[in-house]
């Protein structure tokens, strides 16, 4: 067999006349081998033919390629569902349980999941006889609930499990209340009385609704109050802080005491007291709107009935967990949806919203990919088109693309020591150095995110371009050429809108790593809790300098540096969710805009 | 002259001129013009004038530097790596790979039909003014002007002046390939150069090209490059028969075709070879 096969590869010889060889003639000596048309020993020599037609016939190697995609997706559908389950349900309102135990003890709360554990000696010799043989009968094995009891002011704990076979009765009374709080978590328990103007209103006389109406008028009374403290004295704030800057500019720039200096002092100094004095009564203001606040309190009580008493405006959301109808239950999960989607978060980040977290992964990635877009694209047409095709120009690629690579959190120890700590260093020295010592974008920010994350995915766009560059057909550039196009020419007109489609490609992957990654900008701008926007209503607008907040360390925060984990998790899912969605939104987007101008590069209608 | 080139089976010979040197009106001469690719010498020692306003064919069997001539003759070699040239070309006097002579104005002078109908992915119109465009001017009225004559001299005004700002992709293969040949004449060149502008296209396609390309013979100085025989005895007047790298027999097509003074030209003329 083997000479046969090496005679089929060789060249045909030509015949010594010098004629040509036909192809009739060499073919025939290939295609009719004499030696398997009769094989000679029946038996051993079928018993290997046969083997060969099984996995030549056949495809073995079939079920492996289709079992490894079907992995692949049964992972990622898992994956997807589970966050899917997990943060859809996370905001719908449980029932509250209020368990009696053997001992007499009493534990309210929302069941938040159920386990089969196997409780040690230990825990055993301290049952009756009756629990040990229950517990012995099912296998040594009992089942346990983790309860969500809140109260955390009262208990030190949020959390509590509690075995079966500690559990004597087990009710869901109607009177049980869930009331999320602004501070130390849920409380679960009863409401007794509202106090107002040292008047006490008991709670069952007073009525439900009254109370909703009392509760409404108290939130916008704290609403008020944060809107003066944070965006009217923010604003007099951030005037009364200019004007100290212009005063300490003008003694840089003069020295102290200088003619400029006194003059800038001069001048500033009647604004300043204006400010002030604005400042004092937007404090007295909201005082005064405090003061009234203070009057209102909700008294509450545990199922014990140790009683708590709160501010009324404290109470963020409070609802009768058992007593609620599909309609009441469908409104409480989705005015929580609203929160998260739309507030700013509180107790350490578990609870409330992410909206900042939302804004600030948005506007950073829209500035990546405004950095990372022209870097790459630029390099990229000068490595395919210009650069001559050589021994160096490999190297540089290759080196491109092992820069995909590089761990990120490399990119980030890299951003923080170049972008913030010299560039940015240098930038304060020259433009902001009235605000020393205190740094401006000498640390990290926005900007600096955005440019170590578009450094981080540049190899991405520059893979992806010079693929697309070079997918554009020889035909094409020839045809620009020969209509006397100049190079240039011929790529701007020609080139580049025909690679566009792969270009974009390549923009949205980069987007997509630069979305979800999260090491390189612990380093470089995200922060645990922002206290302002990146964009405001002040000059210039959007604040680059700004560290921000970010969903993927909002998800690593909630989750692994929270005070309580359990009562974080619910929040690591539901973020993952949005995270997720968030991506999938603007590749969606990205998506749209690629295959518009796909259209109109292929066959068809403008 | 008759020295053997060793393992190719053809002996060196003169090429063999039908056409009187020095015939009046020669719009390109080459002269003893060589191309290498790295080392592989692709064409030996080229010799011809083309003259003014008629046709001149290029056959010759696949690989013997009909495409390559062509494409020395607007440059377009040039983007190739490691490509050298000796002799020279001359158009209107002047040659062409002198050190001086501007290759894009040079390619504005000549306009070119690709094997493959190449329109870009953009609007008949702005197919057909993209020489223009890329001229620099502006003016739509003489955009418009400019792209009405030129499709009209391609004979295919008739058939896309209510499809003008519709994608040329959607064209059929050989209203593609006239679209590209208004394109090629937008600017109104000196030579047109056209390699196999035909051999993508069914039979009615082709004989609408070539009816196009009987029309257009006077404007231009036109080059065509075909594998058809019977098309380069129909659409030209002079024919240059090439084989390995070398021009063999050069004449008015006639000539060529009833009385080949070369037996290799009679051969490839008859199919014996090729």
């Amino acid at each position: 067999m083997r000479t046969e096969d090496g005679k089929a590869q060789a060249p045909a010889p030509a015949p010594p006349d010098g004629r040509p060889a036909r192809p009739g003639e060499s073919n025939g000596a290939e295609q009719l081998p004499p030696a398997p048309a009769a094989p000679p020993a029946g038996a051993p020599r079928r018993r290997k033919m046969g083997h060969a037609d099984f996995s030549s016939r056949g495809e073995p190697i079939l079920w492996t390629l289709g079992g490894g995609l079907a992995l692949g997706v049964i992972l990622i559908t898992g994956f997807l569902v589970m966050v899917f389950w997990n943060g859809l349900v996370t905001f719908y309102p449980g029932p509250i349980e209020v368990v009696t135990l053997k001992d007499g003890k009493l534990v309210a709360g929302e069941p938040a999941r159920s386990e089969v554990f196997r409780p040690g000696p230990e825990v055993l010799r301290t049952l009756d006889e009756a629990a040990r043989r229950a517990v012995a009968a099912s296998g040594g094995y009992v089942s346990r609930t983790l309860y969500r009891i809140g109260n955390y002011d009262l208990y030190n704990e949020d959390f509590r499990w509690v075995p079966e076979f500690e559990v004597r009765e087990v009710r869901t009374p109607p009177d049980m209340f869930f009331i999320e709080r602004l501070e130390w978590g849920s409380f679960v328990g009863r409401i007794k009385a509202l106090k107002r103007d040292g008047q006490v209103l008991e709670a069952g006389k007073f009525g439900l609704g009254n109370l909703r109406g009392e509760h409404a008028e108290a939130r916008a009374r704290w609403q008020r109050v944060r809107r003066i403290e944070r965006t009217e004295i923010g604003e007099v704030n951030h005037y009364l802080e200019k004007e100290r800057l212009a005063v300490r500019r003008a003694a840089l720039a003069h020295g102290e005491g200088s003619a400029q200096h006194r003059e800038a002092q001069a001048a500033s100094a009647p604004r300043t007291e204006a400010l002030k004095k604005r400042h004092a009564g937007l404090s007295a203001q909201a005082k005064a709107v405090k003061e009234v606040d203070e009057k209102v309190h909700l008294v509450l009580a545990d199922a014990a009935g140790r009683e708590k008493e709160i501010r009324l405006s404290e109470v963020v959301r409070f609802y009768p967990a058992n007593s609620l109808g599909w309609g009441d239950k469908a409104g409480v999960y989705f005015s929580r949806w609203w929160e998260f989607l739309t507030e700013e978060p509180r107790e350490a980040n578990t609870e409330g919203g992410v909206l900042p977290a939302i804004f600030g992964t948005a506007a950073m990635t829209i500035l990546m990919a405004l950095a990372v877009a022209p870097f790459g694209v630029v390099t990229a047409l000068y490595l395919r088109e210009y650069a001559r095709q050589g021994r160096l120009v490999s190297i540089v690629r290759i080196s491109v693309n092992n820069l995909a690579g590089v761990p990120s959190i490399v990119y980030g120890v890299f951003g923080l020591g170049f972008f913030a700590y010299i560039v940015g260093a240098t930038i304060d020295q020259l433009f902001y150095s009235e605000r020393l010592p205190s740094p401006t974008f000498g640390t990290g920010g926005l900007l600096w995110s955005s440019l170590t994350l578009a450094l981080l995915t540049v190899p991405v766009v520059i893979v992806a371009t010079e693929e697309a560059l070079s997918a554009v057909p020889r035909s094409a550039r020839e045809g620009s050429l020969a209509c006397g196009a100049s190079k240039w020419q011929t790529i701007r007109r020609i080139v580049l809108p025909q690679a566009m489609p792969g270009i974009m490609t390549g923009l949205i992957l980069a987007m997509a790593r630069g979305a979800g990654e999260v090491a390189p900008l612990m380093l470089v701008g995200v922060v645990k809790l922002a206290p302002e926007l990146p964009i405001d209503g002040f000059f210039p607008f959007i604040h680059l300098e700004r560290s921000f907040m970010h969903l993927g360390f909002h998800i690593y925060d909630v989750g692994f540096q929270s005070r309580n984990s359990e009562a974080g998790k619910p929040m690591v899912f539901v973020t993952t969710l949005l995270l997720i969605g968030l991506i999938a939104v603007m590749n969606a987007w990205a998506i749209c805009v690629r295959n518009r101008l796909k259209r109109k590069l292929s066959a068809g209608h403008f | 002259m008759a020295a053997a080139a060793p393992g190719l089976g053809l002996e060196m010979e003169e090429t063999v001129y039908h056409v009187k040197e020095g015939a009046e009106g020669a719009n390109l001469e080459l002269e003893n013009f060589c191309l290498w690719y790295g080392k592989a010498q692709a064409l030996h020692g080229i010799g011809m004038k083309v003259q003014k306003g008629i046709v001149t064919a290029l056959i010759g069997p696949s690989g013997c530097g009909k495409s390559t001539l062509l494409r020395s003759i607007n440059r377009m070699n040039d983007l190739i790596d490691g490509l050298s040239v000796r002799g020279s070309i001359r158009l209107d006097g002047k040659d062409i790979n002198a050190p001086g002579v501007d290759v894009i104005k040079l390619r504005k002078r000549m306009g070119m039909v690709f094997q493959k109908p190449n329109p870009f992915p953009m609007s008949v119109f702005e197919n057909v003014a993209y020489p223009l465009r890329v001229d620099g001017v502006r003016d739509r009225r003489m955009l418009a002007d400019a792209c009405e004559r030129a499709l009209g001299e391609a004979a295919l005004w008739e058939e896309v002046k209510d499809r003008l700002q519709e994608n040329a992709l959607g064209l059929s293969g050989g209203q593609q390939q006239r679209l590209c040949i208004a394109r090629a004449i937008a600017s109104d060149p000196d030579v047109l150069l056209m390699d196999e502008p035909c051999s993508a296209l069914d039979p009615i396609a082709t004989a609408r090209i070539e009816e196009l390309i009987a029309r257009l013979r006077g404007h231009f100085t036109i080059v065509i490059v075909t594998h058809n025989m019977q098309q380069a005895a129909r659409v030209s007047d002079n024919t240059a028969f090439m084989y390995l790298g070398r021009l063999i027999e050069y004449g008015g097509t006639n000539e060529i075709f009833v009385n080949p003074r070369l037996p290799r030209t009679s051969d490839y003329i008859t199919g014996r070879f090729g």
